[in-house]
């Protein structure tokens, strides 16, 4: 029986096929309940994963290996599922926040909660199939299969300028998405492996490396196309548009788990496989991303006066710490990445999540408006500030590690590029502390107090105070026990001084 | 792997009673102030009988790995670790103590007694960091639990802005402090204290940059210019607190730091850093002088001798005659923890003195409305006098050892130097004796001093404690008899004048003494304004302008150029990016007969289709790609 139990294949499937009984005109009670299911044996698989992963034996560097047929082999494409040590920590984090994500789905009383339900549901399978995928061509359709229905719930539940944002996006997305498989097709053709399967393309490239020409031409693609889907700078206002108009559930996995893709992608596919690409291109996207995304777009996020777009653009600016750790390169670099993707996805998740609790209390999102929430609410403050100060890398939360390796790693590459970046951790500070003292502290302002004397505001209800909860806890067991992910990315990391030494001993 | 079970226990107790309090005692006040005093009670008694009971040791165990960069936890317990803990572990027991009176009727006592035990936690980090990384993470959870702590108050606007500006601050000066820790760890492939000591030995030659950087984060911590504006605002927290964070302990930290990294200390950096003392200690005094709150008159004080303690590190070592020999000491570094030492218990005893007038006088701070205090207060005041008479250096007392033994070493080596802290002693005797004239004699000025009254126990006997140590902390005995030489480590590092720079020392300090206290006796009689302000109001206002100076240039600078540059950059990406190139894109976009009306319209089969008709298009274009 042992050999039919294969957790990544289940983690996929459940929620799809909850997402279908669904489809298929399950009662609104039973969906509901059923979708408890769909959120939760996801999250199971990935902490089964996650607590197995160090006792497996891996089979060229990927652990729960599973090939299955697809008919289209003649063309080298089959469902190859497995984990490696970049995969690993985005597939349990995946999990986490999915779970947390739909969680506050089914409690939040949306119109239409079933369809709601439904393509949150694809969404989670798409998510979790990304990340355990050596296929790539896989890697892409289930990022696909994850995206459309972000554009669909923008565009039906989302906030203000609903229309609009889910038109930026989906032109956007579909752009850089399209960019990306143009990329990643061309890969598969140049490569002349016949396959799409990452781990014998890794291994025919070692043999047969692509000329220097056409790994710049691909590597540039490739960048380009998932540099918009992880909003570099510029091609990035899509993001805080697009998320300031999104419903809670769907930011919280696009802008947590959904965006790494594309920097899931350019370490597991581009660094390995096209390393002349990388040296050419690197110098450009470490300038791009520390002047544009953390500098202009840090400053950008200190002048926002919405919370939600303040999130949004915060979150854009800390993808200019992953593309700077790309840039560098090394293995510490893209060690902190890794790091830095699963810790950003449990706290902008977490972060996401709050403002919309917030904005059940105060009725808007306009930071002027808000104030002195801290009494009526104060373990929704506590929360918030919490999750704030993780994402400004305090020491405790696991952002803190992906922010600091980066930093390290980036001073070997450029001292004057780490010193600008490093100055971003005074902008975060400015930001994050700003707005949660609008929101909490002070007096309550006028407009505040009218709205509270309509309906007092109360503290989080348990409903709400689980998902939240169950961020937080992954935020803190990382940030001090960073060693329960570390000794499974290492291996995957590029090769670098001190393992090669410990490798020829 | 195995780690000291002291060390442990100085780590796990009080975070363990941080997260006890966080999880089941957020409304059960009583219940957290005795869960977080016990703590610190097994704190201090921990420290004693580690620091006293002569466990020497270090410990490292792996904590992640990432590529080649490792970072460990580890502990460097030596005299020097052991004095700071010493420290921490009395004064944090005194202002637990302290706490559980002058917190009684507080709302949020579950807050406050979490944050105090997230403090005790954070400062045992710093103090038992083996490695400069390690020492950065404690590093900015001090600063969080100071956040947490200056915000109590949360409802008072300036509270929450003062929390903020306080951590901003800091921030800013570990900036400098991380990117030095980078390169420091780029230099040397380590930031392990004993592996950089060991190098410096080996002749690795330092630049300048990174101490300096380092001392960038000294500067924020410990509020040097011109980072020191966040302190005085930090006294918008409960009393209890300034004594232990903004007095004591974590503003003490940037002189612990620089102390630990003595070895990566070269004659330009040290420059620089001995003038940034010098200027912060003149300042803050002058700044001290026109202050009417007794919490502020105490902060801008605090400033000074902070200012004093990195003056006295930047002096550097002092070649001594020693048995036909000439031997180098590290009189600077050991002179500075001198003195840290002495200022945390007559400075946290005069901040829990304060705390004890406050509280006396029903949350009365301003000392123009206090007066009369002497009878209606009498251990209160005569502890405050022992705290007044010990930090203006009379004869006897431990301020006087303290900073005698950092004009010698001014006197020493640069007589620029020694003439400025001198006259910086006779200030702080002039505001000091001002303050004590004005609060506690004379008669009741104000409502609340006229029905002021002691507290109970828990406010007292803390005082008395500090007052003793005050009074005895700065004798030789004291450390070699009393306390059994546990600390020679750092102490023997002191220099005392001999001879006839001695005479010299002595006079100037009793001289600055006189001079001072007895200007501020003649000008200030208890009344209820301010005598300068009165006679001379050019100079007054001179010194207040210049108190003001830098926080209306950071407040031009916040408001007219950071908050309008921002504004700009928001407003270019509103309008470049968001209006015209994307609008743009979606017009050319149109004309190819996507549509943005196909893609309004919100069904999820439209973008199947698309998607499907996508995938082929571009198998086509790459299969083309490849017969080319």
């Amino acid at each position: 029986m042992a050999a039919l139990f294969d957790p990544l294949l289940i983690a996929i499937v459940a929620p799809l096929a909850v997402a279908l009984a669904i489809g298929c005109g399950l009662p609104k009670r039973w969906s509901v309940r059923l979708a408890y299911v769909g959120f939760g044996i996801p999250l199971l698989m990935a902490l089964h994963v996650w607590w197995h992963y160090s006792a497996q034996t891996p089979v060229s560097g990927y652990a729960f290996l599973r090939q299955y047929s697809t008919g289209l082999d003649g063309l080298g494409v089959s469902l190859k599922l497995g984990l490696n040590g970049v995969a690993l920590p985005l597939f349990v984090m995946a999990g986490i926040v999915g779970f947390a994500a739909g969680l506050y789905a089914i409690q939040s009383q949306a119109e239409r909660l079933k369809i709601y339900l439904m393509l949150l549901l694809v969404m989670q399978g798409g998510l979790m199939g990304v990340f355990a995928s050596v296929d790539i061509l896989f890697l892409y359709f289930f990022h696909e299969l994850a995206l459309i229905p972000t554009f669909i719930m923008v565009g039906v539940w989302g906030g203000r300028d609903r229309g609009y944002a889910a038109m930026k996006m989906t032109i956007y997305l579909t752009l850089g998405a399209m960019i990306s498989l143009l990329g990643l097709i061309a890969l598969y053709a140049r490569s002349g492996a016949n396959t799409f399967d990452l781990i014998a393309l890794r291994e025919h490239l070692a043999r047969f490396p692509l000329a220097e020409a056409v790994q710049r031409d691909l590597f540039g693609l490739l960048a380009l196309g998932l540099g918009v889907l992880v909003s570099l700078w510029p091609l990035h206002t899509w993001a805080p548009l697009g998320y300031g108009a999104a419903p809670s559930s769907n930011a919280m996995l696009h802008a947590g788990v959904l965006k790494k893709f594309g920097l899931y992608t350019l370490i597991q596919v581009a660094l390995p496989l096209l390393p002349a690409g990388h040296a050419h291109w690197a110098s450009a996207l470490a300038w791009l991303a520390v002047i544009g995304n953390v500098l202009i777009v840090g400053f950008v996020t200190i002048a926002q006066r919405d919370l939600k777009q303040m999130i949004g653009y915060s979150s854009v600016m800390h993808m200019g710490y992953a593309f700077l750790g790309i840039a560098a390169g090394s293995a510490v670099g893209v060690g902190g990445v890794i790091l830095m993707m699963v810790a950003h996805g449990l706290s902008v998740a977490l972060l996401f999540q709050l403002a919309t609790c917030i904005h059940h209390r105060t009725q808007t999102f306009a930071l002027d408006e808000m104030g002195g929430l801290a009494r009526p609410a104060p373990v929704l403050a506590a929360l918030f500030v919490a999750a704030t100060f993780a994402s400004i890398g305090l020491p405790g939360f696991a952002n803190f590690w992906g922010e600091l390796a980066i930093f390290v790693a980036l001073w070997k590459y450029s001292p004057l590029i780490t010193a600008l970046a490093v100055s971003g951790v005074v902008i975060s500070a400015v930001y994050g502390l700003r707005a949660a003292s609008r929101v909490f502290f002070g007096p309550a302002t006028e407009r505040m107090n009218e709205v509270a004397s309509r309906q007092a505001p109360s503290d989080l209800r348990w409903s709400e105070r689980v998902p939240a909860l169950v961020l937080l806890a992954a935020l803190l067991f990382i940030g001090f026990w960073p060693r329960s992910l570390s000794p499974a990315i290492n291996p995957a990391l590029p090769a670098s001084p001190v393992a090669a030494a410990s490798a020829s001993r | 792997m195995t780690f000291n079970p002291f060390s442990v226990i100085a780590l796990a107790v009080p975070l363990l009673s941080a997260a006890v309090i966080a999880l089941f005692l957020r409304r059960r006040g009583a219940a957290a102030a005795v869960v977080s005093a016990g703590a610190a009670a097994l704190l201090a008694a921990n420290a004693l009988v580690l620091a006293l009971g002569g466990h020497r040791f270090t410990d490292s165990a792996e904590w992640l790995r990432v590529g080649d960069w490792t970072f460990t936890l580890g502990v460097k317990f030596d005299d020097l670790a052991a004095l700071m803990l010493t420290v921490v572990g009395v004064v944090g027991l005194c202002v637990h103590v302290f706490s559980l009176g002058y917190m009684r009727d507080d709302e949020a006592r579950g807050r406050y007694f979490g944050g105090l035990s997230i403090f005790m936690f954070s400062m045992t980090g710093i103090v038992l960091a083996d490695n400069l990384v390690m020492m950065f993470l404690f590093w900015e959870l001090v600063g969080f639990s100071s956040w947490l702590l200056i915000n109590h108050y949360h409802e008072r606007q300036s509270a929450a802005d003062a929390a903020k500006k306080a951590f901003i601050v800091n921030r800013v000066g570990d900036f400098g402090f991380l990117l030095g820790i980078v390169w420091c760890q780029a230099r040397f492939g380590t930031t392990q204290l004993d592996a950089l000591a060991s190098a410096t030995e080996g002749g690795a030659v330092v630049s300048a940059g990174i101490p300096l950087l380092l001392f960038c984060g000294a500067v924020g911590k410990s509020a040097q210019l011109p980072l020191h504006v966040w302190l005085p605002d930090a006294m918008e927290g409960p009393t209890p607190v300034s004594a232990l964070i903004h007095a004591a302990t974590m503003v003490a930290a940037g002189i612990y730091m620089l102390c630990r990294i003595e070895m990566l200390m070269v004659p330009d950096a040290l420059t620089v850093i001995m003038w940034t003392g010098v200027v912060t200690a003149l300042y803050a005094a002058l700044c001290a002088v026109t202050q009417s709150d007794i919490k502020k008159v105490l902060a801008y004080s605090t400033l000074s001798q902070l200012g004093y303690m990195v003056a006295a590190f930047g002096l550097g070592s002092l070649k001594v005659a020693h048995d036909d020999h000439f031997h180098l000491m590290a009189a600077g570094a050991g002179a500075a923890m001198f003195h840290l030492t002495t200022h945390a218990f007559f400075k946290a005893l005069l901040f829990l003195g304060s705390g004890s007038v406050i509280h006396g006088c029903h949350h009365e701070q301003d000392i123009f409305r206090m007066g009369g205090l002497r009878r209606r207060m009498p251990f209160t005041f005569w502890t405050f006098t022992v705290g007044v008479l010990a930090i203006i250096g009379l004869p006897g007392l431990a301020g006087f050892f303290s900073k005698d033994a950092i004009l010698y070493l001014a006197w020493a080596k640069d007589p620029a130097v020694f003439g400025v802290l001198a006259f910086t002693a006779a200030l702080t005797a002039f505001y000091m004796l001002r303050l004590w004239r004005i609060t506690f004699l004379g008669e009741a000025r104000g409502e609340g001093a006229r029905d002021a009254h002691e507290g109970g126990l828990t406010l007292t006997a803390p005082l008395g404690l500090l007052a003793a140590l005050s009074v005895v902390s700065g004798h030789g005995w004291f450390f070699n008899v009393a306390l059994g030489g546990s600390f020679d480590g750092i102490m023997d590092e002191v220099v005392h004048p001999t001879g006839a720079a001695h005479s010299v020392i002595l006079a100037t300090s009793i001289a600055v003494l006189l001079v001072g206290a007895g200007a501020a006796w003649i000008l200030y009689r208890p009344a209820g304004d301010d005598a300068l302000a009165r006679r001379a109001p050019g100079l007054f206002g001179l010194l207040g302008a210049l108190r003001e100076s830098f926080d209306r240039g950071y407040g031009w600078y916040v408001a007219k150029v950071q908050q309008r540059f921002a504004m700009l950059l928001n407003f270019l990406e509103q309008i470049l990016l968001a209006g015209l190139i994307v609008r743009g894109l979606a017009g050319v976009v149109g004309l190819f007969g996507l549509g943005a009306r196909a893609l309004h319209t919100g069904n999820a089969n439209t973008y199947a289709y698309w998607f499907l008709l996508g995938i082929a298009a571009l198998w086509a274009a790459a299969t083309g790609y490849l017969t080319f």
